[in-house]
């Protein structure tokens, strides 16, 4: 990259005050107190980057319970998000959700939308003009089944694992990068806990992405080292909440614009209901076409008398 | 697998078209359509019209990332290679696989934490809110414990089982042992009589004839119970009942006890009490053929 692009959340060290009032002050700035008459460079390698992730998590009306609690899990595993109430209108749900974020003072959302009771879907966004992903939700486990049995400090920082061939190609990439964002917790959030005690899964498995979130246990004793020989008797335990995303389409505007990318191996779930309806569906005809076709077939090859046929008559 | 559609056109517009559905009929890879499952069916040949504008993403990524030099502190990432192709099918390969992965980067990110000199490991006095709530986790541990019991009885109850079984062979073979045990004592004494016979009667030196029957080196011995048969609730002591067992009076004592003994015999006192009023034991023989499915 040739020049250095101003981003919107990254915070730029606090710029000194042109104060004609109090010019013997001199100027305070996050690297120390500077004299006026230097100038500070803002573009300069030493600015201190403070991570200003805000998410919004928002859902449908009519959400299933499974999935709410799914999207209360999310909340509870991320302290740098904001839940809001339930989105309306499936119209110009695009142009509400933005202006809820703008709101809100956030730059990311995380969007559970539930169609027909059955799917769900989740959208990723980073607003106000990043791209946004729709990705369909499948094999949903909450963080409340019984057999997952590991637990963490709510909003300790987790370590994000992601598998290699998420830099297989560009698409991966860019959600690799907008995961990071949304996912990985800002270092000194006034809500995170200091310690590092469990870690994020994400892996590409036939094109899905899965998210996995395990609890980890490595014997220690002081709190910057661990136990010689700890890193080989390191177990996980599976926190949760478990599901897995199959991506449907990038788009370059928050919940909308130009289509990016588009997953060309995605089936939507009503045409998947659909073909099974129309596999039930023939089977009467198909049963009398296959009577007529019997009768014909009979028809035109006769049988022979058979010649003991009537042995036994009287 | 990745992504098989290179040579698909690249346009800024997006054109969407749905996928061909007479595709799939035949090619469709079928897994459970259930929702709840990971499978959900996919087409097996990409549709031909799907967009893959990858400057466009690129470019977009270009834009929301974070500048090159922020330190690795921030991002807390990293990346593992996957070893094999996991079966998204087979569940445990696939649960196993992620679990490696997350292994793998926990100890690389862990050691990267141990050389920044960064506390990162949770002491033991801190205490803080858990993202689940100590009443949830209490009932993890009751499922836990439940589970661990039910282990437990079903190996108890196939173990008394078993040693049911063995102690009730041994027993078997004690039993048999002390029978042939005593067919023998009584077949050594009677050849021993006969021998004696035999020989007239001779003196009674002959110890070791005598000792033959005996030649285990079992002799009759006393039992050591110093009141042999008394219940340790006793309070004679075993004396009561020592010059009662006489056989008549036994006898008498019996016939007067199930005459007069517990209130007595009823006789034909009486035979309409509360208990026997609605005790229809003996009627009712053969009264419930004909059709039971009609209300009485």
């Amino acid at each position: 990259m040739g020049k250095k692009r101003k981003h919107s959340e990254t915070e730029v060290a606090v710029p000194p005050k042109k104060d004609t009032i109090a010019a013997e002050r001199p100027k305070r700035t996050l690297l120390g107190w500077k004299d006026k008459n230097e100038e500070v460079n803002k573009e300069s390698d030493s600015i201190v980057f403070r991570n200003k992730e805000k998410v919004l998590v928002t859902c449908s009306r009519r959400i299933n319970y499974r999935y709410r609690h799914l999207m209360l899990n999310v909340v509870s595993l991320l302290p740098h998000c904001k839940k809001d109430n339930k989105v309306e209108s499936k119209a110009s749900k695009g142009t509400t959700l933005n202006e809820l974020v703008e709101l809100k003072g956030g730059n990311s959302c995380l969007f559970f939308e539930c169609r027909k009771h059955k799917d769900l879907y989740l959208w990723m966004a980073k607003c106000p003009n990043g791209p946004s992903v729709k990705f369909l939700v499948n094999a949903v486990h909450t963080m409340e089944e019984l057999k997952l049995t590991g637990n963490h400090l709510k909003g300790s920082r987790p370590i994000l694992t992601f598998s290699d061939n998420f830099d297989k190609d560009a698409h991966w990439k860019l959600l690799k990068e907008m995961i990071i964002q949304i996912f990985g917790i800002p270092k000194d959030h006034r809500k995170s806990k200091p310690y590092h005690d469990h870690v994020f899964v994400f892996s590409i498995v036939d094109d899905h992405i899965w998210f996995r979130n395990y609890q980890i246990a490595v014997p220690h004793i002081e709190a910057d080292k661990v136990a010689r020989g700890g890193l080989e008797n390191m177990t996980l335990v599976e926190v949760g909440p478990r599901f897995c995303l199959n991506p449907i389409k990038i788009f370059g505007g928050s919940f909308g614009g130009p289509t990016l990318y588009e997953n060309p191996f995605y089936i939507s779930p009503n045409q998947i209901r659909a073909l099974e309806k129309r596999k039930k569906a023939g089977k009467y005809a198909k049963k009398v076409k296959a009577k007529t076709r019997r009768k014909m077939h009979e028809l035109s090859n006769p049988l022979e008398p058979d010649e003991f046929a009537e042995m036994w008559k009287e | 697998m990745g992504v098989p559609n290179k040579e698909l056109v690249l346009s800024d517009e997006g054109r969407m078209e749905d996928e061909e559905i007479e595709d799939f009929n035949g090619d469709a890879s079928e897994s459970e359509s259930d929702s709840d499952e990971a499978g959900d069916v996919k087409l097996s040949e990409p549709s031909k019209n799907s967009i893959f504008n990858r400057n466009g993403l690129l470019d977009k990524l270009g834009d929301i990332s974070w500048p090159e030099n922020v330190g690795w502190i921030h991002k807390l990432t990293v990346d593992i290679k996957q070893e094999q192709e996991v079966d998204v099918n087979d569940d445990l390969a696939r649960e196993v696989a992620f679990y490696t992965q997350a292994l793998e980067g926990t100890r690389q990110a862990f050691e990267k934490l141990q050389s920044m000199g960064i506390p990162f490991l949770r002491p033991s006095d801190y205490y803080a809110e858990m993202v689940k709530t100590d009443s949830h986790m209490g009932k993890v541990k009751g499922r836990l414990l439940a589970e661990k019991k039910k282990i437990e009885e079903a190996e108890e109850r196939r173990k008394a089982r078993e040693s049911k079984r063995l102690s009730k062979e041994i027993q078997a073979q004690k039993l048999k042992e002390r029978a042939k045990q005593k067919k023998e004592d009584i077949e050594s004494v009677k050849k021993w009589r006969k021998q004696r016979q035999q020989s007239g009667f001779a003196g009674g030196e002959k110890d070791t004839e005598m000792s033959l029957p005996f030649e285990d080196g079992k002799v009759f011995e006393r039992s050591n119970k110093k009141r042999p048969g008394v219940s340790p609730g006793d309070r004679s002591g075993g004396k009561a009942r020592q010059g009662v067992g006489n056989k008549m009076k036994q006898k008498k004592r019996e016939s007067r006890n199930s005459k007069f003994g517990a209130g007595g015999r009823k006789g034909l006192k009486k035979q309409n009490t509360a208990e026997t009023t609605n005790d229809f034991r003996a009627y009712n023989k053969g009264g419930d053929t004909g059709n039971k499915k009609r209300k009485r």
